[in-house]
């Protein structure tokens, strides 16, 4: 079976969100290869029951990044993307400030320290192999 | 010959009753959602076969009727025979909804979507292309017609009383023998439309795919009913055959369909409670799909939220308004 992505319309986070995140969680962890092909954009907001629009800014702004080629007629491809150079302090304020955010609202919402503290273990290990 | 094709469509109707609990996904008895191997439980054979035993009773009660009833009153018993099927089926069908409530389990609600990110194009499966067929049917019967039109009677019968006699008839003009084929190809048309609706149009799914060939075997069906009825001037089929041939074709739709459906244990799809209103019209402007899956388990139902859902519904009525003026 092939990759997927999942959406909540229950879990508070805009579709938009959801859906760009998905999809690049698949494609930083190249679950999603270069020359992959996605479906097309009506087909995938059918499949998850969103507006059509919000699928083409997922793939607008996934398309930005240097993630996606998107061809008329051709839908998405997946491009092979070398990650940009950033100064480190630029990406490790942001990237605490954020995690931290997340943590802070998935505790609030009832998740136990200590499990998110796992989850965060094994997140750490899968980067690091 | 009356008393043969009455008995015949009250024991057709009686059989499309009769395999209505196998017409869900194998979760859904009566509409209510069971557990998984509840059709094979002691009160799911139970519930289903007092359904039928009933059933079989009240067909069997109208086949006397027929059979005995003398020709004064067979009007009105051609008229109550089916009635009473249909009043039947729908209480014991309502009553069975009741008994097997208490086994019921909650409905799959509306939470996670999941997508496969295949970019394989959504192809038509082969069959599909089994709807171009009519067509070619209609117009080989007009083709045939044209060929023949010193052969077709100035004067032909199209309509038939209870007795068997004719009693409605039509003359050899372009509108009175081309008119049955005209309409035909406009309710093809809108078969074929209904179909690519349910395949382009729903979410992927294993009813997709039974519920397209459905809509191109009903499609066929008509276009050869048609094509026969246009050419019976000429022709001369036997009444009987024009009136139970499309029965049968349809029983036996049916009955694949019903095997189809029952060959697979994929859940039903999930669909927002909050957008069904008295849990038969779907009405959600926020969801791209066309067709979903009825919660009732029997087939799909137009999304009323798109606006594509609007054009079908105009064009069904478009073809319905060209009755008066081609049949």
């Amino acid at each position: 079976m092939g990759a997927s992505i999942r959406y909540d319309p229950e879990s508070g986070v805009p579709a938009i969100r959801q859906i760009t995140d998905n999809l690049r969680v698949l494609l930083v962890e190249e679950r999603l290869k270069p020359g992959a092909q996605l479906p097309s954009m009506r087909r995938l907001a059918m499949e998850l029951g969103v507006h059509f629009g919000t699928v083409a800014e997922a793939y607008r702004e996934l398309a930005a990044e240097g993630w996606l080629d998107l061809r008329h007629g051709r839908g998405a491809t997946v491009l092979a993307r070398s990650a940009p150079s950033i100064r480190r302090k630029a990406w490790l304020d942001e990237f605490r400030d954020r995690l931290r955010g997340l943590i802070a609202q998935t505790r609030a919402g009832g998740a136990p320290g200590d499990e998110v503290a796992e989850e965060l273990r094994t997140a750490a290990k899968e980067i690091a192999r | 010959m009356i008393r043969f094709i009455q008995s015949f469509m009250c024991v057709f109707l009686g059989g499309l009753f009769y395999i209505i609990p196998n017409m869900t996904r194998r979760g859904i008895l009566f509409t209510v959602n069971v557990p998984p191997g509840f059709r094979e439980s002691p009160e799911g054979r139970e519930s289903v076969s007092s359904f039928r035993r009933l059933l079989g009773l009240v067909v069997l009660i109208d086949l006397l009727a027929i059979t005995f009833s003398p020709m004064s009153i067979m009007a009105p018993v051609m008229l109550i025979s089916p009635l009473l099927i249909i009043a039947v089926a729908a209480w014991g069908f309502v009553r069975q909804r009741r008994k097997i409530e208490p086994f019921a389990v909650a409905r799959t609600v509306w939470r996670v979507r999941q997508a496969e990110l295949s970019g394989q194009p959504d192809r038509l499966p082969w069959f599909a292309w089994l709807g171009a067929f009519p067509f070619v049917f209609l117009a080989a019967a007009a083709a045939y017609l044209y060929a023949n039109w010193d052969r077709i009677p100035a004067e032909f019968p199209v309509h038939w009383g209870p007795s068997g006699q004719p009693n409605r008839w039509e003359s050899r003009t372009v509108h009175g023998v081309y008119g049955p084929l005209f309409f035909a190809a406009e309710l093809c048309l809108f078969f074929v439309a209904l179909a690519l609706a349910g395949w382009y149009g729903a979410r992927r799914s294993y009813m997709r795919r039974v519920i397209l060939g459905t809509m191109v075997a009903v499609e066929f069906m008509l276009g050869l009913l048609f094509a026969g009825i246009a050419i019976n001037p000429i022709a001369q089929f036997p009444i009987w055959a024009i009136v139970l041939a499309p029965l049968a074709a349809m029983g036996f739709i049916v009955i694949v369909a019903v095997n189809r459906i029952q060959e697979t244990d994929e859940a039903a799809e999930p669909t927002p409670q909050e957008f069904w209103h008295a849990q038969i019209i779907y009405y959600n402007p926020g969801d791209p799909a066309l067709l979903v899956e009825k919660r009732t388990g029997m087939g799909y139902t137009l999304n009323f939220g798109n606006v594509w859902s609007w054009m079908l519904m105009a064009a069904l009525v478009a073809i319905v308004g060209t009755i008066p003026i081609l049949l």
